[in-house]
């Protein structure tokens, strides 16, 4: 499974339709092309598309002191505390894919993924404390905005997914 | 005007605990991008937060604005509903305030919101609002343990899988909107009221 890189700077008015037949949400719930649900996604094409194109943002533009591995590991590790198994696997097997290019964790990892842990599991918990423990792990406010963005993002992404895999199970059809 | 339990339909404020960008020093890129974003994003603290980030904002808008105003499909007051039960369960109350407005503005009538802000678990002034709020919060308190029964009404009051689908992403995307909210900065009340 590779991520798509081509449409992070593509520019706007000039997305490119999809070629690809089933996206990251697709594969983690378990939708193919041919499927009813499949199909009820493209009613809105342009959702389906900025949710790829902010994944593959949110995981692959350069950010100073947010290494793509330790987004990635953020992310794994996001998908498994929200029990989100596919969706951990994809960030499980993007590390791997990764392996031998990937830089080791950066010193700020655990203060990283003590806040994603924490906004996942409950929102309400985030303060201005944790913003503070984020600068003094070196975290700059543009790498802090992007962590945000990663971590928000991925409590969207796994409830598409949960949603369309309980549309599924409703239909009949086994994950 | 209504205030219950800490939530309000008034009009909020936002105060980042983050540095904003700096009009002066923005580039042309944060600019498109601002613009495509929100109406009043120049004159917005959040939307000059996540503007550090231009191009993440850029998908994130797309996304946002095409689930929560794209024409046909589920009705957008029921979208905005879906959004409030959400902001009302995760404890946002600036997010509450936008949305009890909306749903307000596209419903005519305040007597659902009333409800929200009482017990989202229970709110809802027919079996359609009800089934759109229980499954609102099932998605938004256990992703993990979702099943084909937290679908179910849904079907059973006439929604087709496109308007299922339209709602899922309504609700998602507030799991994604309330996060940032919360976390990067803390609702203010409003300085002058209107807007």
């Amino acid at each position: 499974m590779t991520l798509r890189r081509g449409t992070i700077t593509t520019p706007r008015n000039q997305t490119m339709a999809r070629t690809d037949p089933a996206d990251v949400i697709d594969r983690a719930a378990g939708l193919a092309p041919g499927d009813i649900l499949h199909a009820a996604r493209r009613f809105r094409a342009k959702v389906v598309d900025a949710t790829q194109a902010s994944h593959d943002a949110l995981l692959r533009l350069p950010v100073d002191g947010l290494p793509t591995a330790d987004r990635l590991r953020v992310a794994a590790h996001v998908c498994a505390i929200a029990g989100a198994a596919s969706l951990a696997r994809h960030y499980e097997a993007e590390l791997a894919a990764d392996a031998g290019r990937l830089a080791p964790p950066a010193p700020a990892l655990p203060a990283m993924l003590d806040f994603a842990a924490a906004l996942t599991t409950d929102p309400r918990r985030g303060d201005r404390a944790a913003l503070v423990a984020l600068r003094r792990a070196g975290l700059t406010d543009p790498a802090i905005v992007a962590l945000a963005q990663l971590v928000a993002f991925l409590s969207y992404q796994l409830r598409v997914v949960a949603g369309l895999q309980a549309m599924r199970a409703g239909r009949g059809e086994t994950s | 005007m209504i205030r219950r339990n800490g939530f309000t339909d008034e009009t909020l404020e936002w105060r980042s605990w983050l540095e904003p960008l700096r009009l002066a020093e923005a580039t042309p890129l944060q600019l498109e991008v601002l613009d495509e974003s929100h109406p009043q994003s120049r004159s917005s603290p959040y939307y000059l937060t996540l503007a550090h980030q231009p191009l993440m904002l850029r998908h994130r808008s797309a996304a946002y604005n095409a689930i929560m105003y794209a024409p046909g499909g589920l009705p957008r007051a029921e979208r905005e509903l879906g959004a409030l039960v959400v902001s009302v369960a995760n404890g946002c109350v600036y997010c509450t305030s936008v949305h009890a407005q909306r749903f307000e503005q596209l419903a005519k009538r305040s007597d659902t919101v009333e409800q929200v802000f009482d017990d989202p678990a229970s709110a809802g002034t027919s079996e359609r609002e009800r089934a759109i709020a229980r499954f609102a919060m099932a998605v938004t308190q256990r992703p993990h343990a979702l099943g084909g029964d937290d679908v179910a009404p849904l079907r059973a009051v006439g929604m087709s899988e496109e308007e299922i689908i339209d709602l899922l992403q309504a609700v998602a995307i507030f799991g994604w909107a309330n996060r940032l909210m919360q976390n990067l900065g803390e609702p203010e009340v409003a300085a002058t009221s209107g807007g």
